[in-house]
């Protein structure tokens, strides 16, 4: 632990001088100047701006306590009703001995009486009263952890803070070890071995940051926090700690978020939030064990957050729009109109066109795609329904169900009702339904599936060759089309030239009697390719981008006329 | 121009107020320029006109604690004479005690220059 004679060594501690009176804050300033960084605030609400903006760093203040705005005594007590201040020690300016214990009552820590004493005693009550703070602050939490020996998370957020004031110019890291699966360990071996692992790492830990400037905790279960003097390289500390515990004989990964640098205008939690953040990003990555976080995280983080928030909005706002892209019958010598699939559009009022690729893994985490898919549904079944009424023509138009979609009871029921309320069938809807939905709870799935088709409902399974489903299963998948995953035409079609795959899942297809969807063909060689493959159907920039509904028409105009 | 002489020939205790100033004359009688501008003195003077003894007494109370951090015992003495019977909220006529302090602050105003 550093020592108090190193207190001022490097560095100054930060006071600040609250008085409304001009002359007593200068002379004040003038005697602590060259051992404090003093602040000076005129009236009782600057000093409590001044007190929160500082609180990581305010090591003291010295309140008058007769000002404009918020006495002395009224800030006294919002500082003491303040998890995050009231530990901050105060020490109370006056010329008043009745107010002396007036104030000490309120939480005050010691009196400067008016007029000032010589600058010595000033000073040495100033330092004394910030030892007795800092002190008091350490003696007053649970220290330590029981199982590691470890600094409790209060604790070490207070060491560190601590730390700060004395050191404020040191460049300090952020840092927050996870053990990957540390629940299959406990399972596997049992809690007390659990255990034994986290003390391995504790111990470990703690040798890898053997210098008084750094401090060790353990926060959850298996997160350990480290804060110390910034180092470039972490990869030695994440081998020495992720190496085989020989009782046990087990090697336990572990990944580290590291957030360089921190800024101290942080507070102390954030500055972890961020390690934290960082640490996250590497979760499900198993080659990749230390992870840096950057501003851009954060970025992403809060546009996430907005794209969430502002769903409801953007729904009721009608921001959404549906787009449909042609899909061609190419077996005859001309390629024919054939179907059409729905796609959502963004058009955000401040951010502009935004991909669904940001936002619908975004709705799919947090439940909004159903609202999502089910407004693309009706908006089609609505299209559709005035293609036929205008046009005299219409296609098949094929809209996106999700895997929680396919678990919802009434999810039958409300196509029905999509159907049904514009007066179109079953048979104008097609439903993609992704390969991977199949795969994971593959019996009541298959049931729905069986049940939509029942009712007349045209299935296409999307993504097909993305989601592993095995050749067994298949055989048995009630199901109208398949879809190629797009990957299959891009890797077909790279610098290899190898169609070997395509060819082997239209032989699937032809095997179930399906026709065979390939979506994301973009030239006309892949077009020739793929019809000497023998695949059915074609969809991509190379006949057309999605475009929105009023531009589709042309294409139905065109067959109409054929 | 103010001089630390000067200061003492007022009757100030110059070296009670230079050792709150870390002994930095300058500084001192920088700060002492200050003080005959205080806006307590006014603050004081309209509380008093107005019958608002609450107010008087929170400006006598600050200028009690400047005009002592600096030692102005001409100053400082009828503020605290005023500011004892301001705390006990007496009902009498303040006029002659506004009066003296005004003297001196003239004064003080005076060795300024």
């Amino acid at each position: 632990m550093t020592s108090y004679t190193d207190v001022f060594k490097n560095g100054k501690r930060q006071i600040l001088v609250a008085d409304d009176e001009y002359i007593n804050r200068e002379m004040l300033e003038n005697v602590l100047i060259d051992e404090y960084d003093v602040l000076k605030a005129e009236d009782g609400e600057m000093a409590y701006e001044m007190i929160r903006q500082n609180r990581n760093t305010l090591s003291l203040i010295l309140l008058d306590l007769i000002m404009p705005k918020l006495t002395g005594l009224e800030l006294l007590a919002r500082l003491s009703e303040d998890p995050d201040l009231k530990s901050i020690p105060v020490i109370v300016l006056t010329s008043d001995q009745d107010s002396e214990v007036a104030s000490l009552k309120k939480g005050a820590f010691d009196f400067i009486p008016k007029p000032y004493p010589q600058p010595d005693v000033i000073k040495a009550r100033i330092s004394r009263s910030i030892e007795l703070a800092e002190d008091r602050q350490i003696i007053s939490s649970t220290e330590r952890d029981e199982l590691t020996g470890l600094f409790t998370i209060e604790y070490f957020y207070r060491y560190g803070n601590q730390f700060d004031k004395f050191y404020p110019l040191a460049d300090m890291d952020a840092l927050c070890f996870d053990i990957n699966h540390f629940h299959v360990l406990n399972e596997r071996f049992g809690i007390a071995k659990g255990d034994e692992i986290l003390k391995c790492i504790a111990r470990r830990l703690k040798t890898a940051f053997p210098d008084a400037g750094s401090f060790v905790c353990r926060k959850a279960a298996d997160t350990f926090l480290v804060y110390c003097p910034h180092r470039d390289d972490y990869s030695k500390v994440v081998e020495q700690v992720s190496a085989v515990i020989e009782e046990i004989e087990a090697a336990v990964k572990v990944r580290v978020g590291v957030y360089s640098f921190c800024d101290k205008k942080l507070d102390i939690h954030s500055r972890f939030d961020r390690a934290k953040i960082a640490a996250d990003k590497i979760r499900n990555n198993y080659s990749v064990f230390i992870s840096h976080f950057d501003e851009a995280l954060i970025d992403a983080e809060l546009y996430a957050e907005q794209l969430v928030e502002e769903f409801p909005k953007a729904l009721a706002e009608k921001q959404f729009q549906v787009y449909f892209q042609p899909k061609y019958d190419i077996r005859g010598d001309k390629p024919v109109l054939s179907s059409a699939e729905a796609l959502v559009r963004w058009s955000h009022p401040t951010l502009g066109m935004i991909s669904p690729g940001k936002f619908i893994p975004l709705f799919e985490e947090d439940g909004l795609i159903a609202q999502l898919d089910e407004f693309v549904w009706r908006r089609s079944a609505e299209i559709i329904a005035d293609w036929k009424k205008r046009l005299g023509i219409s296609v098949p138009v094929s809209v996106n169900l999700s895997r929680a979609e396919m678990y919802d009871p009434g999810l039958i029921d409300t196509m029905k009702k999509i159907t049904g309320d514009n007066g179109i069938t079953p048979k104008d809807l097609y439903l993609e339904i992704t390969e991977s939905a199949y795969v994971s709870d593959s019996d009541s799935i298959v049931e729905r599936v069986k049940t939509l088709r029942e009712h007349g409902f045209f299935i296409e399974m999307d993504d097909f060759g993305s989601g592993y489903s095995s050749l067994n299963m298949i055989s048995e998948l009630p199901i109208d089309a398949l879809k190629l995953d797009m990957m299959f035409i891009r890797s077909a079609f790279d610098k290899h030239n190898d169609t070997r795959m395509i060819s082997i899942v239209i032989d699937i297809a032809d095997y179930l009697g399906v026709p065979v969807i390939a979506e994301g063909v973009e030239t006309e060689e892949q077009y020739l390719a793929l019809k000497k493959l023998g695949c059915t159907i074609i969809q991509g920039y190379y006949f057309s981008k999605p475009v929105p509904a009023g531009e589709f028409e042309k294409f139905l105009l065109e067959k109409k006329g054929e | 121009m103010l001089t630390i002489d000067a200061l003492k020939q007022f009757g100030a205790d110059t070296n009670d107020g230079l050792t709150r100033c870390m002994n930095n004359e300058a500084f001192y009688l920088k700060l002492v320029g200050k003080v005959v501008d205080d806006k307590s003195f006014e603050a004081l003077e309209n509380a008093v006109a107005e019958k608002n003894l609450d107010a008087a007494f929170e400006a006598a109370h600050s200028l009690k604690g400047v005009l002592g951090n600096l030692s102005l015992t001409p100053i400082y003495e009828p503020v605290y004479e005023i500011l004892e019977l301001l705390r006990a909220r007496k009902d009498i006529d303040y006029a002659p005690y506004l009066k003296t302090i005004s003297e001196k602050r003239a004064e003080l105003k005076e060795l300024i220059g």
